[in-house]
């Protein structure tokens, strides 16, 4: 019994760390930008395309996917924020998030005009025999999405909150006209903010690959997850969406294994409908000051 | 434009409904399936309006709403044996039903919040409909059975067009009389200012919810019309990328104008069909024509025609009606209420913001046809007391009675039937409507059913619209704005906006006006010119002032008495002159070393 | 407003125009009577070619076109060329207007179903009214098949009874006795229909089993097979896709679930699912033909004919849907042949009725897929069905089975 619900845990929390970088890439941009970036799960599936590319297709070494990967899908997110982002800068928030949405089912459209196939495997990391605790076994490649997924988002915490751009996106959020008389542009700002939700959403898709294959309904599942995770954790907190995801990781899993398995997607929803009841500003609002 | 004649111009979308149906009579059958699916698709597209372009809400919910819509009337058919006609006033109360909900779950958030609400609607929705297989038939679908209008089969392609054609018109016609006339100016109101809208006596909520009701309702009517077209219903063609799809309605045809929903419904609808030969990238191409839109032409293709044929047209100012002279102030009003001429007593309130005490113990009193101003630095807790006057903030203690009934416990939209009104120091026009229909707000009979009813009076040209638009007009001409009484309220100088904002906070003849700030921002001149209006509309009208300002020469010149607030109390109070010469008050803005 | 006003007579004819002149473009001439000129007979066909039944309607249309351009080669079928007409259509609304487009406006003379479930039900629903000359390929829910129509044929894909019943024998393959049963469906219509008959099947043989259900894309089965391992089972039904079959039974094993006897519908006897497990030895499920690709010599030239067709081959083709779209095309030049040429709808419909063993051996193509025979009251053209497993990385069918 406890073995079983130690399977269940243990998948949520893998799903979950990945709901979590998901939802940090969004966490990411809306923090520097105010918007939320309804493409992300595009780009994520796109990552995880690249990484078949390139270990598939091109048999190079897995340690180069996780190298490359990211930076292309940054450098793909950051042009995608010039060209159609940019001029929509003074938009109302609608018209932004149509953009983004429409933006996502552009590419991935694009991906399967290229690529006509239902489902495109990437083979498992590591091989080699799984771990074995309290009669849970723990494959590698499960101890290395969840180590893997949760040390990236710590690792984009702590640059977010220390480094010098980091100061800088959070200085954009909270006033620009502020922060572009310290010198900030705005156009750099936005750019970079989107670059960094982009790396993540490639590396989201390398890490998410070898677990679900490639295929097109990947972009839709990463970006739903990723902002039921956000609103969850608060759109304003990194932390917020580590939290956010596995506690959504681990809800799913959990109420499919007890509840009912075909109403997985249900619970996901259901679990967001009461985070927006009870606590709507997320588990870790951003303190805002109080309006006179 | 003439007074009396009926606004036909409302009757242009539906004419065009019933335009291309004519048209599809004339073509085949495979014609006729299509544009008949064409008609049904504009009248989401105008539902689609009302929700997103007035009452700008983002919603995920349309497929779920149409598959609530189609379910409910094949399953009364099939299995209750209602006839078609019935089901559909089913679908009807189904689908407003369905709308009700998400508006009652969702609408106390707005922006990303509202539309997450609105997605785990149609999720849940459909997976309930894919999960109650012995209802709903699940995945594998439900038969549609051909439908019956009074013995009559409605089988061939022909008979279904002139069905569809005439239901979506009546529908269409329905539905652009509410957004022509108060209803929809009303929504695009309160989605615009909130503030300002509950301020006149537009409750937002409501409003909000009218908009989910009223869209939801179209909405499930086209589904039910839709579902003998596609003869077996399946929970998956209702899904969020349905929804999505058919968001871009508005966005790609104009999300302001039913216009836009009718074009951007009937043409992304035959969009596939167009496409046959390049089917493989129907979606591709889809998407980037939204996003194309979207960056190059915000307001839609409707917003595009307008320029075109504005360019080569140019509008006729208006005949005015000739502007009745300014009613005398009604003198049979009981003016001075149970304590004596204080109109308005404030007493002993109070209000903590943390450890703050923002408003400490103040008092004051406005009698009866008097212009009192409330002066004082910044952060000395005007503008807090001024808001639990206006009712958007709640005191923490002390009395606030208006001609004798308490407004402490009142709601800001309440405040309006009183006879109390009030301008803001944030200009808060409704941008997108015309002076004469912000004004008409000021006459404050917003409740949703009454708009409702008043936009059918207001196609007819009825006496009540006249009467309100006669009221407005004399309000502007006031405030020498009768000239702007059809621009666009957001084209309008500052000065001029101020002076908009005044007469909408006089049309309704109040008793008393809140006045924040009113000439922040101007230059001398126009300063001049308010204050003037201001003292003329005081003697005409005999409406009281109460005045938060900065500007000392204005409020001195302007106001019969004055009360300073210091600190979150009042410092003192009387006659201008004698006020702003006390130590106290002296030293409140000079500081210690103040010499008087 | 008075630019409104003014306006407000202008726009609707603007848009009018705009939409007449869209709707001139769309809606050209119709085509010639019953679809038969001197020099050609046009065949219209509706199937998915995008979107996530894509994997259903893309092969179809491709080796459909193959069987055609091999039997136009030799010189068509009374004297005429056959032409495809393919258009794609994946919901209910996209198949009714496809189907409407195809007969009432280009008036083909056979109609082609290579679509799956619902949007197959509309327009089967349609074509019943219609009375067109119909071929379902690939349908195998009932709500396609009932009630029974007589221009209605139904091709290489059997009933769920069958294919279920096929499923329920692989467990007893090879002496081995299934102690318990567990069932892994997916919620939407493919796998609901078949796990229906399924769950007949054993509630008739009395055998225990218990189901377990997934969305359609799931990739995360652990709560379902939790279940199964607590119950013990055994012997496992996959019912979906091979993308899902491929990664239930990838995480089962990643599970310690070993010695599991696993039985996947005829949708995941892919050569795709190999690579998501990486050893697929052992693992069984029916196919639609005598012999998977690779297996026989007719089947390596076919692939090597639709490689050339297509320049490449996209990955998991050739296909079943490749291989029963070939022989349905031979099937149709067989029954316009059987007519004697006497090219009109009712003339047709009777020479299928009485069509005995058709397939493509009669006219020279490669015989890849079961022959067809109808009847007058029975409109199912095969009953037979392959009983396959993973051999050395490789499926192959092992078995053939004949109607239970």
């Amino acid at each position: 019994m406890l073995t079983e619900l130690g399977f269940v845990v243990l998948a949520g929390i893998k799903f979950g760390a990945l709901y979590a970088l998901a939802a940090l890439g969004l966490v990411v941009v809306h923090k520097a930008t105010k918007t939320v970036n309804f493409a992300h799960g595009a780009f994520a599936m796109l990552g995880a395309f690249a990484s078949f590319l390139i270990v598939v297709n091109w048999h190079w070494p897995y340690w180069a996917a996780y190298l490359l990967i990211p930076w292309a899908i940054g450098l793909i997110a950051a042009a995608m924020e010039s060209a159609i982002l940019r001029p929509l800068r003074r938009a109302d928030m609608f018209t932004v998030v149509i953009a983004t949405v429409f933006l996502g089912i552009a590419i991935s459209e694009g991906f399967r005009l290229t690529y006509n196939t239902e489902l495109l495997a990437v083979p498992s990391l590591f091989a080699g025999p799984p771990f074995i605790v309290a009669g849970v076994l723990i494959t590698r490649d499960t101890l290395w999405v969840i180590a893997g997924a949760l040390a990236a988002a710590l690792a984009c915490i702590a640059l977010f909150s220390y480094g010098r751009f980091g100061r800088g996106m959070r200085a954009m959020a909270a006033n620009i006209r502020g922060a572009q008389l310290c010198g900030y542009s705005i156009d750099r700002v936005y750019m970079l903010a989107w670059f960094l939700g982009g790396g993540l959403a490639g590396l989201t898709g390398v890490l998410i690959a070898p677990v679900t294959g490639v295929s097109i309904d990947l972009s839709i599942a990463i970006i739903t997850a990723g902002f039921v995770a956000g609103v969850i954790g608060g759109f304003d907190s990194p932390k917020g969406a580590i939290v956010g995801g596995l506690l959504l990781g681990i809800a799913e899993s959990v109420s499919a294994a007890y509840v009912s398995s075909a109403m997985k997607n249900c619970v996901s929803f259901l679990l967001l409908f009461l985070v927006l009841m009870w606590r709507p500003q997320g588990m870790f609002p951003e303190r805002s000051g109080r309006s006179v | 434009m003439s007074d009396r004649r009926p606004d036909l111009a409302a009757l242009g979308p539906a004419l065009l409904i019933i335009l291309c149906a004519a048209v599809g009579l004339r073509l085949d059958s495979y014609p006729q399936y299509v544009i008949a699916v064409a008609i049904i698709s504009m009248l989401v597209g105008t539902a689609l309006v009302v929700l997103v372009g007035l009452a700008r809400c983002i919603t995920l919910a349309s497929g779920s709403i149409m598959a609530i819509g189609a379910y409910v009337s094949t399953l009364a058919v099939a299995q209750l044996r209602v006839p078609y006609l019935g089901t559909l006033a089913l679908a009807i109360l189904a689908g407003g039903a369905g709308g009700w909900v998400i508006a009652f779950l969702g609408t106390r958030f707005r922006g990303h919040n509202l539309a997450m609400v609105t997605l785990v609607f149609q999720s849940v929705s459909i997976i309930l409909i894919r999960e109650s297989r012995w209802l709903t038939g699940g995945a594998e679908g439900i038969h549609v059975p051909a439908p019956e209008i009074f013995g009559l089969a409605i089988a061939t392609d022909r008979a279904f067009l002139i069905m569809i054609g005439i239901a979506v018109a009546v529908m269409t016609l329905i539905v652009t009389i509410l957004v022509r006339g108060p209803f929809g100016k009303n929504l695009q109101a309160a989605s615009g200012n909130e503030i300002a809208a509950e301020a006149f006596g537009v409750s937002v909520r409501g409003y909000l919810t009218a908009a989910f009701v009223v869209s939801s309702i179209a909405i499930a009517f086209a589904g039910a019309l839709l579902a003998p077209r596609v003869r077996i219903l399946d929970p998956d063609s209702f899904g969020v990328l349905e929804s999505i799809f058919m968001l871009a309605y508005p966005i790609v045809g104009g999300m302001h104008a039913v216009w836009g929903g009718l074009i951007g419904g009937g043409g992304l609808r035959i969009l596939p069909e167009l496409l046959r030969p390049v089917a493989d990238y129907q979606e591709l191409f889809f998407a980037t024509l939204v996003i194309f839109v979207v960056m190059f032409f915000p307001g839609g293709l409707t917003e595009l025609i307008r320029r075109v044929v504005a360019s080569k047209v140019k509008p006729t100012p208006p005949a005015l009606a000739p502007v009745p002279a300014v009613p005398a102030a009604p003198t049979d009003r009981d003016e001075t209420g149970p304590g004596g001429h204080e109109l308005l007593l404030v007493e002993s309130v109070d209000k903590h913001f943390d450890a703050l005490h923002a408003v400490n113990d103040a008092s004051l009193r406005v009698p009866a046809r008097a212009i009192h101003g409330l002066i004082g630095p910044n952060g000395a807790g005007k503008t807090s007391l001024f808001n639990i006057l206006s009712g958007f903030l709640a005191a923490d203690a002390g009395r606030v009675t208006f001609a004798g009934t308490s407004l402490l416990e009142l709601r800001p939209r309440d405040r309006i039937r009183l006879g109390i009104t009030r301008t803001f120091q944030n200009v808060a026009v409704f941008g997108q409507l015309s002076c004469l229909d912000n004004v008409i707000i000021g006459l404050g009979r917003n409740a949703v059913l009454h708009a409702m009813g008043a936009s059918f009076d207001h196609f007819a040209r009825g006496a009540a619209t006249r009467g309100a638009q006669r009221a407005a007009l004399a309000a502007l001409e006031s405030v020498g704005l009768a000239a702007q009484a059809y621009s666009r309220a957001g084209s309008l100088s500052l000065g001029d906006q101020r002076r908009l904002e005044l007469a909408r906070a006089i049309v309704y003849h109040p008793r008393l006006i809140l006045l924040d700030e009113p000439v922040s921002g101007l230059a001398e001149s126009e300063t001049e010119d308010l204050r003037e209006l201001l003292l003329r509309i005081n003697a005409e009208r005999g409406i009281a002032m109460l005045v938060v300002e900065h500007n000392i020469p204005f409020v001195s010149r302007l106001c019969r008495s004055l009360s300073v607030m210091g600190g979150g109390r009042i410092v003192a109070e009387g006659k201008p002159a004698d006020v702003i010469s006390l130590p106290v008050v002296q030293q409140l803005y000079f500081g210690e070393q103040a010499t008087s | 407003m008075p630019s409104l006003d003014i306006c407000s007579a202008t726009r609707p004819a603007v848009a009018l125009a705009a939409g007449i002149g869209l709707l001139t473009l769309a809606f050209g001439a119709p085509a010639q009577e019953n679809g038969i000129t001197p020099s050609e007979i046009s065949i219209g066909a509706i199937g998915a070619l995008t979107g996530p039944l894509a994997f259903i309607g893309t092969p179809g249309r491709d080796s459909m076109m193959l069987a055609f351009d091999e039997i136009n080669a030799k010189g068509g079928v009374c004297g005429r060329k056959l032409r495809l007409d393919f258009e794609h259509a994946s919901s209910p609304a996209e198949s009714v207007a496809a189907v409407k487009k195809l007969v009432e406006q280009d008036k083909v003379f056979i109609l082609v179903l290579a679509s799956g479930s619902t949007g197959a039900a509309a327009a089967a629903d349609y074509v019943r009214q219609v009375g067109v000359p119909t071929y379902n390929l690939y349908g195998s829910t009932p709500i396609i098949r009932e009630p029974f129509a007589k221009n209605v044929f139904h091709g290489a894909v059997v009933p769920v009874q069958v294919s279920a019943a096929a499923l329920i024998s692989m467990f007893y393959d090879g002496e081995y006795t299934p102690k318990k049963f567990g069932i892994l469906a997916g919620t939407y219509a493919f796998p609901q229909a078949t796990l229906k008959a399924a769950q007949d099947i054993l509630g008739q043989k009395g055998a225990t089993f218990t189901v377990e259900q997934f969305d359609i894309g799931a990739r995360d089965f652990t709560s379902q097979l939790v279940s199964l391992q607590r119950q013990s089972v055994d012997s496992v039904l996959v019912l979906g896709s091979f993308s899902e079959a491929g990664f239930a039974i990838k995480q089962a094993r990643e599970m310690g679930m070993a010695n599991v006897r696993w039985v996947v519908d005829g949708s995941a006897v892919s050569t795709a699912i190999i690579p998501i497990l990486g050893n697929a030895d052992g693992i069984r499920g029916y196919y639609n033909a005598p012999a998977f690709p690779g297996q026989t010599p007719a089947t390596r030239e076919f692939e090597a004919r639709l490689k050339k067709q297509l320049g490449s081959m996209p990955q998991g083709r050739p296909s079943v849907y490749d291989l029963i779209g070939y022989g349905s095309g031979y099937v149709v030049a067989e029954a316009i042949g059987a007519t004697n040429c006497q090219l009109t709808r009712d003339n047709l419909i009777n020479a299928w009725s009485n069509l005995k063993d058709a397939g493509p051996t009669r006219l020279d193509g490669l015989d890849i897929t079961f022959p067809e025979s109808y009847s007058p009251t029975d409109h199912q053209g095969v009953y037979r069905i392959g009983a396959a497993i993973v051999k050395d990385g490789q499926w192959q069918v092992y078995r053939v089975i004949d109607k239970p």
